[in-house]
């Protein structure tokens, strides 16, 4: 609470703001309700990929719903096409649709609707909603395929259009529509949530206008936003004023094997404005991994509001206080013709980024490198009667160790906050069985607070023959870890590890048949600091969960275990510790470690 | 023979609460400290204090009806027990992995619910089973016992058994289970497909382990509630409330205690859903206040809503229904309940952008809001009702606490008023505007979530602040009526009297509708029959007092989520089916706004029964007779309306409200306070409830 005397400007009553800034958040809540209510595909029930908001009368966001954080700032850019085109041609009744990544949108599984919301002939806001759809087309079934090398064979594009004109279907928009993908039932079903939830945003904004006035209405939009960017402001200027900067290496874009891909962040923060500029970051690549400045800036946000308090609204205000930068033609703001429908990599590494370099900002408050984000793997093709499958699984799960706590095991990316698909219903569905999703020891990187621990998923094949699309990283370029942490452990792919156990590249297509296993092994977390200031009973609780073999606890963390008396020998442990202490010799702790530090000499452990 | 009574007891955090009802209407009711550590203890000393105000003795009492909040407690405090799995070799992690997702975007703090099993008392067993029940690689007896004794070294005091798609085949588990049950004896041994034969290895796994987890100490505390109750000579039965609304034997619950987890909040919502019936009201939505959160919930038609799944200790988040992660995963059909972390004991205070919040940190009873006198000094949402004039000033209802109300508008004035440039009342008058905001999200999340539309329902208020924010909300809602029943503070109990014995079961059977063995489907839904039945007759029901209900899961073949159609009475033939797909296609219709062709292939999901046990006569007389006599009112005073201003407002008992009286008034009771606003009116229908309507 703040001392009296101390209080923000606040142009309204407090307490009619409050109750409006509560009804405003209340509509964006529940068009993501209706969303999730209308919905007809598992996409959007299960991942929540998608996002609903609310504009002002000019398309400046007033209120986003509960979303995710890789649609923040999405829809300010999806609106600012919108307004550059038609300005001056919208009425009541019309309702736009758009998802061209080179005019507003993201990428084209994201289909953006809007609708804009009319008193007495003047408009006065935006309904706003984004969701990902499960085909659009284009050359690979779910149009995510990671190595398509151009925008023209992922999918349809659609420029912001009406979709609706005065009130009017626009049927030829359709027709279009549905003959160009794979399930239009699925594509219109969703489409329909979308205007659902417009609609009812409608409604309710009806009701709010008729309780406050549309004077009234318009002036406490603008206090919402107005209001996030004070917050927004007092949190910054509460963070240290500087310069810092962050080098990341995405391994490559799985067309040119071995070239890795250079991200580089530099935070310029001063008094309560932030600058997040990635300049210096590589050129745009062949592979569809090239992000739009708008998912770009979906990642800065994402790390920054990770160090905010939370409670601020995501409105246009948080957006004035920080900017984002990142040079046209690099793969975090790709041009005509960038291939982008797996983006969602370059976008979950951006945020790891982030971190980095506000971990260099600020030691004490921010994690570690995670797994890298999810890996997408895809297995499509027809059965026996020509009936296309495909069956899409993204997944992740290893959280960087924290300044005060180790990483999480088994939780998504903060910048997609997915769920996982039930085995059982994968194998009651598809012609695919799951032989294991568990933890993987000894890959987690250590420290004083590990990092998370991975897990591996082996998937078998029960079809003749089918495409099997697998897009992974962190193999070449590790998860770092932070302040003495060591890096965690790469992933790894494997054909038929039972048999042949054949290694396979990071990003691939191959052809796979009846019978055929492969399993994707996560890569492990970064730790935080010293592994040798870890406490010995936490070293043991992992080595007793099998999660850490005691060879490896005696090698990063020089603690000896007792395996017959689930005990820490305290004396073999100090002496150890010595040991690793005096062969590292280090003389500053290093702040990003890639690299595991050389091990001493095994015999003194040997001979005890 | 003299008049026999029923017991409703409650065990909050706080309070225990029971109430006696008589064959003849007459209420008793008894609201003591809890006995934390020993609940059982208040249960049977408020009894006895009760016996020994009425003159009655423990023959007298026909049956014990109790919710309790003993089970989600343990979990809540991870003070389970030590439990052992069993699971599929290459799946040891199903139960820690979870789902991936968590509750709380851009947290860099979350932590993951610790997992109630830790990893090295998970073993696996090296067998499969495919997706439709066929053996692909057979368990080996020895790697069974193998497993089961690695646990027992452990010293487990309870095993659960979950492998991968069992609930297609249960034959592994059940060689594991008959490898337990010999090796020890005894052991609390929880069996997936016993408790839950649903597809789906998260929720299974995670049910499958609640269960067993709470397990020995939900049968210790009916053991000794049973020993505490034959100890004071009651040797009336006793039933559990479970969380689908239901009641259970204490045996069933002590086997299946995952089916009493939510057990507290039930008993209201089940009151409300049993006058709303005998009053012919279509629509209602709960509204349950107390002290540090609120509750909604919905009843249509005469029917509660439920939810197939849900959190245990989810803790209290307005998105909790699109963020999930947090707490521990149950699927067990339960009361559905949207939750707020808004209640009398609610802290007040001023964000960094200068706006006014309201919780969800909360005083609770220690210091408790300033007007308590008793250390607290940041204002809190009963003393905005205290400077608002709503709540007593001199003592909280019933006199057992005196209250400072000079304290609490000293504190509003300091911290909120001054702060913000306001007016006193104006800014007391905020808070409570505010509190009745976030609750008002609540309302409208449990509504639009099913499409509903909150202004075509009534009201219905219980908890001690329920009836004080009720009109205010339902004003704002659009909502023309508001209803609060007798015994508001005290309902939660209360409505236990109005419960059924009733059990729930489903099965995973997915098939195509119109290429099923329809003989089979019957078989299927036979076996469920019979399960319930068996239940039922050792709950002392004969077959004539049985009531069975199907239902069905379907979706259209590809679609991941399901609808529910009841099923009726009958042989499943074609023209059942044919049934089915109409009553579906016009149920996604009416959720979805647009159904699939008639050829789009129907799919059967699940197929569900409900096992009802019907009382002989009616649950409640139709008059009520409450032994506790409302005291004289006092005088009126001046209380806050808004726009109205301070306005003198008397002070009624119920039962001064025989004949329609106009606000503004507040009804002051022993376990809740009621205010009617200016232009609102009031009066008694003849069950007793107070019934305002909105102009």
């Amino acid at each position: 609470m703040l001392p009296p005397g101390n209080m923000p400007a606040m142009a309204h009553d407090p307490i009619a703001f409050e109750l409006f800034k509560n009804a405003i958040f209340s509509i964006a809540d529940e068009m993501a309700l209706t969303v999730f209510r209308t919905t007809y595909s598992g996409v959007l029930k299960d991942n929540m990929d998608y996002s609903t908001g609310f504009a002002d009368g000019d398309g400046k966001l007033v209120a986003q719903g509960l979303t995710l954080p890789g649609h923040l700032g999405s829809v300010p850019t999806a609106m600012d096409a919108v307004m550059r085109h038609y300005r001056d041609d919208m009425r009541p009744g019309d309702v736009f649709i758009m998802n061209d990544p080179f005019d507003g949108g993201m990428h084209l599984p994201d289909i953006f609707v809007f609708k804009p919301l009319y008193h007495e002939g003047k408009r006065l806001a935006f309904a706003c909603t984004v969701c990902h759809h499960t085909d659009v087309g284009g050359r690979v079934a779910g149009s995510n395929a990671s190595d398509s090398t151009e925008i023209y064979a992922e999918g349809l594009r659609i420029a912001p259009l009406k979709l609706y004109e005065a009130g009017t279907l626009n049927k030829t928009l359709m027709t279009i529509i549905e003959k160009n993908v794979r399930l239009p039932v699925k594509v219109f079903g969703d489409l329909r949530a979308q205007l659902a939830a417009c609609h009812i945003a409608e409604q309710q904004f009806a009701d709010l206008v008729a309780k406050y006035g549309a004077g009234e209405t318009t002036a406490l939009m603008r206090e919402t936003v107005d209001y996030a960017e004070r917050l927004t402001r007092a949190a910054l200027a509460k963070l240290p004023d500087g310069e810092w900067s962050f080098e990341d290496w995405i391994d490559d874009d799985g067309i040119d094997y071995g070239t890795p891909i250079r991200l580089y962040v530099t935070l310029r923060k001063k008094g309560d404005h932030m600058v997040v500029d990635w300049t210096g970051t590589n050129p745009q690549v062949k592979g569809a991994i090239n992000n739009t400045l708008s998912f770009t800036k979906a990642a800065s946000y994402t790390g920054i509001r990770s160090v905010l308090p939370p409670g601020i609204p995501n409105n246009e205000g948080v957006f004035r206080a920080i900017e984002v930068i990142c040079p046209a033609g690099t793969v975090g703001n790709g041009v005509l013709p960038a291939a982008c429908a797996a983006r969602g990599l370059t976008g979950f590494r951006m945020t790891d980024c982030m971190f980095g370099a506000l971990a260099m900002m600020l030691p004490d408050r921010v994690k570690a490198a995670g797994d890298g984000g999810n890996t997408g793997i895809s297995i499509g093709g027809y059965d026996a009667c020509r009936k296309p499958f495909i069956y899409v699984d993204f997944t992740c799960g290893a959280w960087g160790a924290r300044p005060w706590a180790d990483g999480l095991d088994g939780n998504s990316h903060m910048f997609a906050n997915m769920a996982s698909h039930s085995i059982e219903v994968t194998e009651a569905e598809e012609p695919i069985q799951l032989l294991a999703y568990e933890f993987v020891p000894d890959k987690a990187g250590a420290g004083k607070y590990r990092g998370g621990v991975p897990f591996k998923r082996d998937y078998r094949f029960l079809e003749d023959e089918a495409v099997l699309q697998v897009r992974a990283d962190r193999r070449d370029h590790r998860p770092f870890g932070l302040y003495g942490g060591n890096p965690g452990g790469p992933s790894e792919n494997y054909l038929n590890p039972q048999a042949e156990n054949r290694i396979l590249p990071g990003k691939f297509t191959m052809t796979i048949r009846r019978g055929d296993v492969f399993r994707h092994v996560l890569a492990g977390a970064g730790g935080w600091g010293d592994p040798l200031d870890r406490d010995p009973a936490a070293v043991l609780k992992d080595v007793r969960n099998e999660l850490l073999s005691p060879q490896k606890a005696a090698d990063d963390y020089g603690v000896i275990v007792d395996t017959a008396r689930w005990a820490v020998d305290a004396a073999a442990t100090a002496r150890r510790r010595e040991e690793i202490r005096r062969a590292r010799n280090w003389e500053v702790v290093p702040k990003v470690q890639w690299q595991d530090p050389p091990k001493p000499e095994q015999k003194s452990v040997a001979a005890e | 023979m003299s008049t026999r009574y029923r017991v409703g007891v409650d065990i909050g955090g706080t309070f225990t609460d029971i109430v006696l009802l008589g064959a003849d209407g007459t209420i008793h009711t008894k609201k003591i400290s809890s006995s934390v550590g020993d609940y059982a203890r208040a249960i049977v000393d408020g009894l006895s204090e009760l016996f020994a105000e009425t003159g009655l003795a423990g023959e007298a009492i026909e049956e014990i009806r109790h919710g309790t909040t003993v089970a989600s407690n343990a979990i809540l405090e991870h003070k389970g027990a030590r439990v052992g799995l069993v699971t599929t070799k290459g799946f040891r992690d199903v139960l820690e992995i979870r789902t991936l997702r968590m509750p709380r975007l851009y947290d860099l703090a979350w932590e993951k619910p610790a997992p109630l099993v830790e990893r090295y008392l998970r073993q696996v067993v090296d067998e499969r089973v495919d997706a439709r029940g066929r053996i692909e690689r057979a368990l080996d007896p020895r790697d069974a016992e193998r497993a089961v004794d690695a646990l027992l070294a452990e010293k487990v005091e309870a095993i659960a058994i979950c492998l991968l798609n069992s609930f297609a085949n249960p034959r592994h588990e059940l060689m594991l289970k008959e490898v337990v049950e010999r090796k020890a004896p005894g052991l609390k041994l929880s069996v997936s497909y016993e408790v839950l034969p649903e597809i789906k290895e998260y929720e299974r796994t995670s049910t499958t382990v609640i269960n067993a987890y709470v397990m020995p100490i939900v049968a210790s505390y009916l053991r000794a509630l049973r020993q505490g109750l034959d100890r004071a000579g009651i040797p009336a039965r006793l039933l559990l409330m479970q969380s689908n609304g239901g009641l259970t034997s204490d045996r069933a619950a002590a086997e299946r205690p995952m089916n009493i987890i939510e057990s507290g909040p039930a008993g209201g919502v089940i009151g409300a859903q049993a006058l709303a019936r005998a009053k012919a009201v279509p629509k209602i939505i709960t509204f349950d206040m107390g002290g540090t959160t609120a509750k909604a919930s919905m009843v249509e038609d005469g029917e509660v809503t439920r939810a197939s799944e849900y959190s245990v200790g989810a803790g209290i988040m307005i998105g909790s229904r699109l963020l999930t992660g947090a707490g521990y995963t149950l699927k067990v059909p339960a009361i559905d309940l949207a939750e707020v972390g808004a209640g009398g004991g609610s802290l007040v205070w001023i964000d960094g952008g200068g706006a006014l919040q309201i919780g969800p940190e909360s005083a609770g009873a220690v210091p408790g809001p300033v007007c308590y006198d008793k250390g607290g000094d940041t204002p809190t949402v009963t003393d905005a009702n205290v400077v608002l004039g709503y709540i007593n000033p001199a003592h909280l209802v019933g006199g057992a606490l005196a209250l400072n109300a000079d304290k609490a508008r000293r504190a509003f004035e300091d911290k909120v008023a001054k702060p913000l440039g306001l007016a006193l009342d104006k800014a007391a008058y905020g808070a409570h505007q505010i509190a009745a905001s976030n609750m008002i999200r609540a309302i409208k999340s449990i509504s639009t979530e099913r499409g509903r539309d909150p202004r075509e329902f009534a009201l219905f208020a219980f908890g001690g602040n329920g009836p004080l924010f009720a009109c205010g909300m339902a004003r704002s809602l659009g909502m023309r009526h508001v209803v609060v029943p007798p015994s508001a503070g005290l309902f939660s109990s209360f409505g236990l009297l109005y419960a059924d014995v009733e059990h729930h079961y489903s099965r995973t059977f997915r098939r195509l509708l119109r290429q099923a063995d329809l003989a089979e489907i019957e078989r299927a839904w036979m076996a469920l029959a019979d399960q319930a039945s068996a239940q039922l007759a050792t709950e002392d029901f004969a077959a004539d007092r049985m009531r069975l209900r199907r239902s069905a899961a379907l979706h259209y073949q590809g679609q991941s989520y399901e609808l529910t159609v009841p099923v009726p009475d009958g042989v499943i033939d074609a023209r059942m089916i044919a049934h089915l797909e109409e009553a579906f296609g016009q149920e996604h219709e009416k959720t979805y706004g647009h159904r699939a062709g008639k050829d789009e292939p129907v799919e059967l999901v699940s197929i569900q029964i409900v096992g009802q046990g019907l009382r002989q006569g009616s649950a409640i007389p139709e008059r009520l007779k409450p032994s506790r006599a409302a005291p004289q009112p006092p005088p009126p005073r001046r209380a806050y309306f808004g726009e109205a201003g301070w306005l003198e407002t008397p002070i009624v008992r119920r039962s001064d409200l025989a004949s329609e009286q106009r606000g503004p008034f507040i009804i002051e009771e022993y376990d809740a306070t009621c205010v009617v606003p200016p232009d609102a009116a009031a009066s008694l229908d003849a069950a007793g409830n107070v019934v305002i309507a909105l102009s």
